[in-house]
């Protein structure tokens, strides 16, 4: 029976060889499920495995163990028919600079074989929710990286996912571009797109994630609400952390205290 | 259905490049058809005037003959080698492209089954616009146009995959300078584009054979002048494509794969 989430991950992990010929585990045993609606962070330190989770979700690499189901359909046996419900914005601007703006949009969706007219509708209102209308003609290169990184996510809606899965979405762009993401983010989870967001901001993930997993070292350390992470780990209501020299603030405690007492490498705030 | 499916992904990838390339038309067209001529003025009319006339495998034919139908595989091979290599080295390792199609559902397999033939469709057009060059100064029939296309065809996809195996092992751009100096450049010069193979050394003839180049040109001197036909040409062709496009496609998948 194939698993009814949206989006599922069963004992996932991935080993590959390095350059020094050493075989690496970057994931190991991952399971997480995200329900239609939900937004599940990912979150973990650069080199946690993040990005390679990432990787086998969308089929681009073959697990070593486990299975990835997309809409019910494993992603690496039926890859053809488990990404038609997958909308993705990888870490690395993969934008294709051959095209403008608005026919980068267009020609992204003719792989999913979306007729022209229904996707040219789409990247127009798109380009309006993320504030690209203007650039609509441009070529790729004329735009600031801010606004690349708008656009890419916005590509990977353009086939009007089921599942969302982006990969440091927000890294670069400003704060009002930013909420400007986070919107558009909250209307998809409204129609019930289920999202994987995997971050670095743990404001953004505190404000945006249901639920979020700490990753470290390939594992998953722990999943839950922010909230659930922050009563468990952090047994208190506030935070006194030295901002600069003698200048202390006192704070509620947050997803960041977490995640640096969990994954830091050196003792989190208020000796956490 | 899986097979219709699978074309289908191809045929979208393909009809990307032909949008891209459609755009820069003319750009394309005016070069396509000024290098070749540049060759013709230069080696035809100037060269060509120098030796005059030819004997071949028992045929006597003009130089500017000769020179021109090496021309048309001259042009398979560097058309299919620079788009294959280069042109892929770009989509591939600067603009990504092959990473951004195939996260759809369209599979990355596909996507270097598009790339491929792409590139050879481009050699191709080019290839044959010699070719139609050559009907225009009556150096070749006109049905040679025709019965040049699956030879075109078949090197241009051996010479891309050529320059895709090449852009498959190259760690940076500039390492695409050993395949284009130590194979595509060689093959140019000794394969039977300028003179017969038949005039080098015994030793010699036989390591041109060795290489695809004196089969196509063989090959199309059959087709657009009547020399002797040499099945083996065949065989060494479709024995070199057939195995470059097996190692283009898996070297690149391994580079992108992990």
């Amino acid at each position: 029976m194939p698993p009814s989430a949206p989006l599922s991950v069963v004992h996932l992990s991935k080993r590959y060889r390095q350059r020094s010929g050493d075989d690496f585990e970057a994931v190991s045993d991952v399971s997480l499920e995200v329900a239609a609606g939900e937004c599940f962070g990912l979150l973990g330190p650069n080199g946690s495995g993040k990005t390679t989770t990432i990787k086998c979700i969308s089929g681009f690499y073959p697990p070593s163990r486990g299975e990835v189901f997309l809409a019910g359909y494993n992603v690496h046996r039926e890859p053809k028919l488990a990404r038609q419900f997958l909308g993705l914005c990888d870490q690395d601007e993969t934008l294709d600079s051959d095209f403008n703006v608005f026919d980068q949009l267009v020609r992204h969706a003719s792989y999913f074989r979306i007729p022209s007219s229904v996707a040219k509708e789409r990247a127009q209102t798109l380009l309006d929710q993320f504030g690209l209308s203007e650039k609509a003609r441009e070529p790729i290169e004329s735009l600031s990286g801010g606004l690349k990184r708008r656009l890419q996510v916005a590509r990977a809606l353009i086939s009007d996912p089921r599942v969302l899965v982006l990969d440091e979405p927000t890294t670069g762009l400003d704060p009002d571009a930013r909420r400007m993401v986070w919107e558009v983010l909250a209307q998809a989870r409204s129609r019930g797109v289920a999202i994987l967001l995997s971050t670095h901001y743990m404001e953004e993930a505190q404000r945006l994630c249901d639920r979020a997993a700490i990753l470290y070292k390939g594992r998953i350390l722990d999943v839950a609400s922010p909230a659930q992470l922050i009563a468990k780990y952090i047994a208190r209501d506030t935070v006194e952390e030295e901002v600069r020299p003698g200048v202390f603030w006192s704070r509620p405690p947050n997803l960041e205290d977490v995640y640096l007492k969990l994954t830091g490498s050196r003792l989190g705030v208020d000796g956490l | 259905m899986k097979l219709a499916d699978s074309a289908w992904g191809v045929w979208s990838v393909w009809r990307r490049y032909f949008s891209v390339f459609v755009k820069s038309a003319v750009y394309y067209l005016v070069t396509t058809f000024v290098e070749p001529l540049l060759y013709l003025l230069a080696f035809g009319v100037g060269v060509g005037s120098l030796i005059g006339t030819l004997y071949v495998g028992g045929a006597r034919l003009s130089y500017r003959s000769f020179i021109f139908s090496g021309i048309i595989a001259q042009t398979a091979l560097f058309q299919g080698f620079y788009e294959g290599s280069y042109g892929s080295f770009v989509r591939m390792y600067y603009q990504r492209i092959f990473q951004s199609i195939a996260i759809t559902p369209i599979t990355l397999s596909e996507v270097l089954w598009g790339e491929l033939i792409w590139d050879a469709s481009k050699a191709t057009l080019a290839a044959e616009v010699v070719a139609l060059i050559g009907v225009f100064t009556r150096d070749f029939p006109p049905l040679s146009l025709l019965t040049l296309l699956p030879v075109c065809f078949a090197s241009s996809l051996l010479f891309s995959a050529m320059g895709l195996a090449s852009a498959a092992y190259s760690r940076s751009i500039d390492e695409l300078g050993y395949p284009q100096y130590l194979l595509v450049f060689p093959m140019f010069l000794f394969c039977g584009v300028f003179y017969p193979v038949e005039n080098l050394p015994r030793a010699l003839q036989a390591v041109a054979w060795i290489f695809p180049l004196t089969s196509v040109n063989s090959l199309v001197r059959t087709l657009t002048l009547g020399l002797p036909f040499h099945g083996w040409a065949v065989v060494i062709l479709l024995a070199w494509l057939l195995g470059l496009v097996v190692v283009s496609r898996r070297a690149m998948t391994r580079r992108l794969v992990k």
